[in-house]
C-alpha cells in the first residue's frame, strides 16, 4: 500500500546554509513549522531540482528520525511547500 | 583453445541496483530495509515496475502485479513513480562516468558503458577494478548514502555485462580469458544477456544445454544451423569476449503505446486518449526534429486478438492535428471489441524539414499554429495548452518512465 499522505500545504522553515559542505547538503531544511507542530529535520534523504514551467523548484525529502517529509522550495515565490509525508512503521 | 579474446579488459558496465526502488529509500530513509517497489500509477492491478532488494529476497518480482505482491507480503509498500528524481541521480551518474573517459554512453536509465580504450596513461597504473571502487564511494558521496551499484568489467560489452550481474547487489567483477571458463560453468544459458526461452529452446534443439557447449559450439555450426543468420557468427565472437555490440542504432520509428485504464469498446473513451496518444508522438517527432510519412494504429482485444491498420502517404506530417486526423481514419476502421491495449506509432522519417519556405498559406498557417503551442509548452510546461480533443485522455493518461532508451527523457520532465 501506498504510506504517502498528501498535505501540499505552506509551511515556515528554517533552513541551515553551510559554507563548507558537500554539494549535496550545502542548504538543507533544518526545522519545519507545521501547525502546531515544530519537528526538526535529523536526516537529509535527497534534492532535486524541478520546473513548473519556467519556474525552479527545490524539492527536498527529509527525515526526523521517524517520518519523511517532502518540502518544496519555490525559488521564484520564495515560499516553502509541505507537499506529502511518509508515516514511518 | 577456443580462441578467447586475450586482451586486456578495458570495458566497464555499471548498474544501479534496482534503480527506481533504491531511490525512493535513498529519499525515504523510512523506506530502508523495507520490502517495498515502484509502479508507475497505483490501481487494483498495477505492476511493480522495480523492487527493492529487500522485496527481491521475499520473491517479489519485477512484472509482478500488485496483488500478487501484497499475498507474499502483505506490508509491501508501493509508491509511484518520480521522475525528475529518477533523472538527477541519472545525470549525477552520468556525470561520474563522463569524467573518466570521453566514450561513455548510457544504456538506459540505470546502467551505462565506459570505454577505457587508449586512456592508459591517463589512469596513472590505476586498474580498472581500482577505478570501479572509487566509482562506487563516488556514487554514495555525491548521490546518496543508499544508493549501490553493481560494476562489471570485460573485454567486450557483452562480458561486461555479465560481469556486472554476477554478484548483486553491489558486486564488482572482471571476466577475461582467465576466469571464462570459470565463470560459464557457473551459469545456466537464460543467465546471459540476449539468452531467452526462445534462443534457450533454439540452442537446446541442438543439444546446446549449458553456457560451456555454447562456447564449445563451432562456428558453422552456430551460424548455419542454429541461428540460421550471422546472429551465429556474433554470438560466437561476443561469447569470446570479442566487441559486436558497439554501434549506433538509426530512428525507425516514434510513437506511443497505452494499456487501457478501464477495457471498454466505447469511441467517447477511447478517441480522447488517441488523441492524447497522438500529441505525445508529434511531440516526441518535433523533438527528435524529424518528420514521418507512414503512420500505424494497433490495438489487443480483451479476447487476444490483435488488429493494426498501417497506411504510407506522399507527404510528410509531424502536427499534432494531422497525425490525429490520420490515426483517427485508421481507428475507426478496427473491427468492433473491448480494447485492452492501443498504440500508434509514425514511420518513415525524415529529417525535418520545417525552416523550408510553402507556397501554400494553409500549410504555413499549421506550421505557425504548432510553433506557437509548442513555445507556450516550453515556457509554461508541457500540456498548457493542448487540443480539445485530448481533454479526457489527458486526465485518464499517465506518463510513464522510459525504461528502455533515455531518448525522451528531457521532454518527460517537462510533463512531470
Amino acid at each position: 500500500m501506498d504510506p504517502t499522505i498528501q498535505i501540499n500545504q505552506q509551511v515556515d522553515i528554517v533552513p541551515i546554509f553551510r559554507a563548507h559542505a558537500p554539494e549535496l547538503t550545502v542548504c538543507v531544511p533544518w526545522k519545519m513549522k507545521y501547525g502546531i507542530h515544530e519537528i526538526i529535520f535529523t536526516k537529509f534523504g535527497m534534492r532535486h531540482p524541478t520546473a513548473k514551467g519556467k519556474r525552479m523548484i527545490h524539492v527536498f525529502d527529509m527525515s526526523d528520525g521517524v517520518n519523511d517529509y517532502r518540502i518544496e522550495f519555490d525559488a521564484e515565490r520564495l515560499i516553502w511547500t509541505l507537499v506529502s509525508m511518509v508515516e514511518g512503521m | 583453445m577456443n580462441n578467447l579474446n586475450k586482451e586486456k579488459a578495458m570495458i566497464m558496465h555499471i548498474d544501479l541496483n534496482s534503480a527506481f526502488a533504491t531511490t525512493e529509500q535513498q529519499a525515504h530513509p523510512s523506506l530502508r530495509g523495507k520490502p517495498m517497489g515502484v509502479t508507475n500509477r497505483i490501481s487494483k492491478e498495477c505492476c511493480v515496475i522495480a523492487a527493492s532488494y529487500e522485496a527481491k529476497y521475499l520473491g517479489i518480482k519485477v512484472g509482478m502485479r500488485r496483488s500478487e505482491a501484497m499475498a507474499i507480503c502483505p506490508t509491501f509498500i508501493l509508491l509511484e513513480t518520480d521522475p525528475p528524481k529518477y533523472h538527477v541521480v541519472y545525470q549525477k551518474l552520468m556525470k561520474i562516468m563522463r569524467s573518466y573517459s570521453p566514450k561513455t554512453k548510457m544504456k538506459s536509465i540505470d546502467e551505462g558503458i565506459i570505454d577505457f580504450h587508449g586512456l592508459e596513461p591517463v589512469l596513472n597504473g590505476r586498474t580498472l577494478e581500482d577505478i570501479g571502487y572509487e566509482i562506487k564511494q563516488r556514487v554514495k558521496d555525491e548521490i546518496g548514502d543508499w544508493m549501490r551499484i553493481n560494476i562489471g568489467i570485460g573485454t567486450n560489452r557483452f562480458l561486461a555485462k555479465q560481469a556486472a550481474g554476477w554478484h548483486k547487489p553491489d558486486g564488482l567483477d572482471t571476466l577475461d580469458h582467465t576466469n571464462l571458463y570459470a565463470y560459464y560453468k557457473e551459469m545456466k544459458l537464460t543467465d546471459l544477456n540476449g539468452i531467452a526461452d526462445r534462443n534457450e529452446a533454439r540452442l537446446n534443439a541442438f543439444g546446446i544445454t549449458t553456457p560451456m557447449e555454447f562456447l564449445n559450439a563451432d562456428e558453422f555450426k552456430l551460424k548455419k544451423q542454429v541461428f540460421k543468420s550471422i546472429n551465429g557468427t556474433y554470438w560466437y565472437r561476443r561469447l569470446r569476449g570479442y566487441e559486436i555490440d558497439d554501434y549506433e542504432t538509426n530512428l525507425g520509428m516514434v510513437g506511443r503505446q497505452w494499456v487501457v485504464k478501464d477495457p471498454s469498446d466505447k469511441d467517447s473513451y477511447l478517441q480522447p486518449c488517441l488523441s492524447f496518444l497522438c500529441e505525445t508522438t508529434g511531440m516526441k517527432l518535433r523533438y527528435r526534429e524529424v518528420e514521418a510519412r507512414g503512420i500505424c494504429v494497433w490495438v489487443t482485444y480483451q479476447n487476444g486478438e490483435y488488429w493494426k491498420g498501417k497506411r504510407m502517404h506522399k507527404t510528410t506530417f509531424y502536427t499534432n492535428q494531422e497525425i490525429y486526423r490520420r490515426a483517427l481514419e485508421l481507428f475507426n476502421q478496427r473491427p468492433h471489441g473491448i480494447v485492452r491495449t492501443m498504440g500508434i506509432y509514425c514511420y518513415e522519417l525524415t529529417p525535418s524539414s520545417r525552416s523550408q519556405l510553402s507556397m501554400f498559406e494553409d500549410v504555413v498557417k499549421k506550421d505557425w499554429l504548432t510553433k506557437a503551442v509548442d513555445e507556450i509548452n516550453d515556457f509554461y510546461g508541457t500540456f498548457t495548452v493542448y487540443a480539445g480533443t485530448s481533454l479526457e485522455g489527458k486526465k485518464i493518461i499517465k506518463q510513464k518512465i522510459p525504461f528502455g532508451g533515455t531518448e525522451y527523457f528531457e521532454l518527460l520532465l517537462k510533463t512531470a
